[in-house]
């Protein structure tokens, strides 16, 4: 690939800023997009907004008023794309088909990314990921069928298998065990750096979704398992964020923000098959090159460094939202049993685990498993959707 | 109370709970699933499996407007504050929704203009559905005791009894199943069920 953002120019500053009419976009139908199109929709929003929350921090530590009107400026431009992005998303899905939508995005997105991470250490952590959001979207659609009595195949449309994953009861570990090492700024190669946080800004959005809207729903079982599965995606902000070394500087982050949303835009504008949310995915790539720009500029300035020391020469290969049912059945077959021990994975239940696994249930069986009992009771078998045959784990078979 | 006695309702039973609530929104949540569902099969199916799906389509649309029109509609006036504008505002979407719904009928299914009609009235419908659970079921749940809303629940399950949308195998011919008449009788059927049903009181 021959595309290098920081030879690009894109659109003004000054030219960004957009009116009512331009960010009152039509939104996908629910039906009849592809289902990849909704997860790209997904995704950047979830970029977008830790775009903005990580604009914020750095204003927050920052003493000079004018480096703050600057992130100001270029902050309210991305606060503007957040917006033009999530509003793709149909009125008339409910939040439990939206939910779906970002499990699927999680297993889809991180499965993909664990296929192609170089680093040994960075691919175990989205390996063993992954099998945690996998079994969500096994939970989530669930209770789609129970409440809405909907399959959750009309969503992912055959594209993600749905079956039981690593137990979510399992994901509730000690926080201790939840921070693994990072990784080492000066070796890394720099595709590692954009996969973690593609990662973390996935995670967290789905942590905040589902902590705002948790409350929403009625049914006690929903209530509940929203609580849990939120709880679980702290967890996963938590172990994916300690994997960025802490040592970069602010600009240098704010460089590699940036670099990370040209790097999307352009991945998601080749792939795209919708015409007008590809054309979105070209005006913003358009607008990032700037903002790519000054914050080159201010890493220049700051840390009397350049840019291109800290990144790739080149785009690397685009990310890419495809099948990765092949993958995942491996996974299932040799990692479901892991669990954390301190930084590494282990595959006992430790001191540690045990203890927290008493205090939150407390002689209870947990919402996750609560909602495949009522489930059962009420249609006799559990939801799943298996294309490629059997579940490769034989006790988990249906 | 009459007609709710003869079922078991459970007053402790926790307000929209699925498995113990047997209440009248679980119950129009589920046939919103189902009609979502059966706009997909009309459109994925081509030929007479399109027009089978479609003819059950328009069967459970109108046994669940049906329904709404005279159990719930009527009973949200009264339940909460503003809920006669509420219904004002849900019959109006789906009188839009049944103009969509008479384009479509005369039309042949594989006429290149009946997808996007369909499409037109699936949107229409689903609006309507969602503005039905944010708006006006939520409220229901809230003021409305577990044995009224069992109470419901009993007459759209008697209308729905009248109209089956899917084959009964062993209880009916699939033929038999499809010459349920035309869409003005499936409305008085079930009118008539629901009637009968809320007769037997009004607690
Ligand atoms: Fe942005
Ligand atoms: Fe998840
Ligand atoms: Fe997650
Ligand atoms: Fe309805």
């Amino acid at each position: 690939m021959t595309f290098n953002p920081l030879e690009q120019r894109g659109i003004p500053l000054d030219r960004q800023v957009r009116s009512w009419r331009e960010l009152d976009v039509a939104p996908i139908d629910p039906d009849a997009t592809d289902p990849y199109t909704r997860c790209r929709v997904i995704t950047m929003n979830g970029i977008e907004v830790e775009a903005i929350l990580f604009s914020h921090q750095l204003a927050r530590h920052t003493a000079d008023p004018e480096i703050k009107r600057s992130l100001a400026e270029v902050r309210y431009v991305e606060a503007q794309q957040q917006k033009a992005v999530n509003w793709l998303l149909p009125g008339v899905s409910s939040v439990l088909e939206t939910t779906i939508a970002y499990e699927q995005v999680a297993v889809d997105l991180t499965a993909w990314i664990a296929r192609m991470e170089p680093d040994p250490y960075l691919r175990q952590a989205y390996e063993f990921g992954v099998l945690e959001d996998f079994d969500h979207l096994y939970r989530y659609a669930n209770l789609y069928e129970m409440i809405e009595h909907r399959k959750a195949e009309s969503i992912v449309d055959g594209l993600t298998e749905v079956m039981p994953g690593r137990p979510t009861r399992m994901h509730h570990r000690h926080p201790y065990d939840n921070v693994r090492d990072p990784y080492d700024r000066t070796r890394v190669d720099p595709l590692s750096k954009l996969h973690a946080l593609t990662v973390m800004s996935a995670e967290q959005q789905t942590m905040n979704f589902y902590m705002n809207t948790g409350p929403t729903y009625m049914e006690p079982i929903a209530r509940q398992l929203y609580q849990e599965i939120g709880l679980i995606e702290e967890e996963h902000v938590t172990h994916y964020e300690s994997l960025v070394d802490p040592g970069e500087t602010w600009w240098e982050q704010l460089v590699n923000h940036e670099y990370n949303e040209c790097y999307l835009y352009y991945s998601f504008m080749e792939q795209e098959s919708h015409p007008k949310v590809k054309a979105l995915w070209e005006l913003h790539l358009n607008m990032e090159l700037e903002h790519l720009r000054i914050a080159c500029d201010l890493m220049r300035r700051h840390d009397g460094r350049e840019p291109e020391e800290v990144l790739a020469p080149q785009l690397p290969n685009v990310l890419t939202f495809e099948p990765n049912k092949a993958y995942l059945r491996e996974l299932l077959a040799t990692q479901i049993d892991l669990t954390t021990l301190g930084a590494g994975y282990v595959r006992e239940a430790h001191e540690r685990f045990e203890e927290m696994q008493r205090r939150l249930n407390d002689g209870e069986r947990p919402p996750s498993d609560r909602v495949m009992d009522q489930h059962r009771q009420v249609f006799g078998r559990d939801y799943r959707l298996e294309t490629e045959g059997p579940h490769p784990v034989a006790s988990e078979r249906a | 109370m009459g007609a709710a006695e003869d079922e078991a309702v459970d007053e402790h039973a926790r307000t929209g709970d699925p498995v113990a609530g047997d209440d009248v929104v679980a119950l129009l949540m589920r046939q919103h699933g189902e009609i979502h569902t059966l706009f997909d099969e009309v459109r994925a199916a081509e030929g007479e499996a399109r027009a089978e799906a479609f003819r059950r389509l328009v069967r459970l649309l109108a046994v669940h407007e049906t329904a709404e029109e005279e159990v719930v509609h009527p009973h949200a006036r009264t339940a909460f504050d503003g809920g006669g504008e509420v219904a004002d505002d849900r019959l109006a979407e789906e009188k839009a929704a049944k103009e969509k719904l008479t384009a479509l009928e005369d039309m042949d299914v594989s006429d290149p203009a009946f997808v996007p009609a369909l499409l037109s009235l699936r949107n229409a419908v689903l609006v309507h559905a969602r503005a039905e659970e944010r708006y006006e079921f939520a409220l229901l749940r809230r003021t409305t005791s577990p044995a009224r809303l069992a109470l419901m629940a009993k007459a759209v399950r008697a209308a729905e009894a009248t109209a089956p949308t899917h084959p009964h195998p062993g209880v009916e011919s699939a033929a038999a199943n499809l010459a349920v008449g035309p869409v003005a009788a499936v409305m008085d059927r079930a009118r008539d069920a629901i009637r009968r049903t809320m007769g037997g009181g009004d607690g």
